[in-house]
């Protein structure tokens, strides 16, 4: 009797076929992106999303193509921080062409579909039962996101990943090898112990972890002009990744977060300075070669 | 998911895909050397799988029409669909033309609805009654990469 290997084809369901078909979609579809960067963390609350658009300015300001893909679809915030809440989806010959916000940086966010009073749903068979097909069908969605935009000729893409640390590792799975991983912390060691078994985590896989950012790392003080400390000085950080800087908070960048205000309107400032720094230091790192494993 | 007429040991091809009813799928595989017929009848979790993969069972197939009712795995999942972000105030209907809906047609469903309404808006915004092609690559160029 014939085994299941022994048979080619699966008689017309076609299912694994729509898998590898919107692979070969996505990897067509991203062919023109130079770097792929996942901003994650495993930790919530450290301002990846924030983080991640400013980056995103930073880079823009020195003339490279960006876009960024928020894939926390349960807690979009791009749509806000970027200004892209009432983005026009516009079909293109084949695919959906990207909104982008004012500065030209393309932004995906689920926050441009869904208003903020409600929450992302999917119809489902098995009501009460979401834990055993949810993680599945938002990866589905996300590839679908993926084949069916136009992401052309880009310097960068940004993924703005949601916290889990288990769920940093699902995206580094699922998305391409190449896409490298930033990670964000703050300076407080339950925060940088999260972001340690992200790191050991991600150390499993092919994907390249570039380093991390130290975000919230004292606040910027418009009164004194000076960088005062937010956290209790904590230990030295024993992350065995490079740190490509530090971003202190600045209230004032976290008023123009809520009005879709980028920082490179305020870019003589400590937090102005700090990310253009982190910026370069992004852009360094990617162009150099990844260090061969320990 | 593979199936195989043991008399024959010849690999049995499917059929018909009815659309979920109370969640479950009823898919019918038919052995083309005895012509045995078999139904597969999913149940809810079997079928909340396929679903969760964003794919259809025996779509762009023979079968593809029955498939295609089943609709865009992904469409549900905006509240309200059209309604969500849809002005009351903009009464004036917008026409669009053959080739305008086909390109509108492509896109995936979850974002149908909002891109229809959006690009409607930018139309009247531009005093144009029609959405045609070039309306679209105009809207394109404003609102895009």
């Amino acid at each position: 009797m014939k085994t299941y290997h022994d048979i080619v084809g699966d008689g017309g369901s076609r299912v694994l076929e729509q898998v590898v078909e919107q692979r070969a979609r996505i990897t067509d579809g991203l062919s023109g992106v130079r770097h792929l960067v996942a901003i994650g963390s495993g930790k919530g609350g450290v301002g990846k999303s924030t983080l991640t658009f400013h980056l995103a300015s930073a880079l823009r300001a020195r003339g490279l193509r960006i876009a960024i893909l928020d894939a926390d679809f349960n807690g979009p915030s791009q749509a806000r921080i970027a200004g892209v809440q009432e983005a026009v989806f516009v079909p293109g010959i084949e695919k959906v062409t990207l909104p982008r916000t004012t500065n030209g940086i393309g932004v995906f966010s689920i926050g441009s579909l869904i208003p903020e009073s409600q929450a992302l749903g999917f119809e489902s068979t098995t009501q009460g039962e979401s834990h055993t097909w949810r993680a599945t069908r938002e990866f589905a969605l996300l590839g679908e996101i993926l084949a069916s935009f136009e992401w052309g000729s880009l310097d960068l893409l940004m993924f703005d990943l949601p916290p889990g640390a288990e769920r940093t590792v699902q995206y580094a799975d699922y998305l391409d090898p190449r896409t490298a991983f930033l990670l964000v912390t703050i300076p407080s060691e339950v925060s940088r112990g999260v972001v340690a078994r992200s790191v050991a985590a991600l150390s499993r896989g092919p994907n390249r972890v570039l380093g991390y950012v130290e975000n919230m790392s004292g606040y910027y003080c418009r009164d004194c002009n000076a960088v005062k400390p937010l956290f209790a000085p904590p230990e030295p950080s024993k992350l065995e990744i490079p740190c490509l800087g530090t971003v202190p908070f600045d209230p004032e960048l976290a008023r123009n977060c809520d009005l879709g205000i980028s920082v490179a309107e305020m870019p003589e400032t400590p937090v102005g300075r700090a990310l253009d720094h982190v910026a370069q230091q992004l852009l360094d790192t990617l162009e150099s070669p990844p260090e061969s494993p320990r | 998911m593979k199936f195989l007429c043991v008399p024959c040991d010849t690999p049995m091809k499917l059929q018909t895909v009815a659309p979920p009813e109370r969640g479950s799928l009823s898919i019918v595989y038919s052995c083309p050397e005895c012509g045995y017929e078999m139904a597969m009848l999913t149940n809810a979790y079997e079928t909340q799988v396929v679903q969760s993969l964003g794919v259809r069972i025996g779509a762009a197939d023979a079968s593809a029409d029955t498939a295609k009712s089943a609709g865009c795995p992904f469409a549900g999942m905006i509240p309200g669909g059209e309604e969500t972000r849809s002005r009351p105030d903009e009464p004036i209907p917008v026409r669009w033309t053959a080739a305008a809906e086909a390109r509108l047609a492509n896109i995936p469903e979850f974002v149908r609805p909002m891109a229809k309404t959006g690009i409607e808006r930018f139309a009247r915004e531009n005093g144009a009654v029609e959405v045609d092609e070039q309306i679209l690559d105009r809207a394109r160029e404003f609102f895009g990469m």
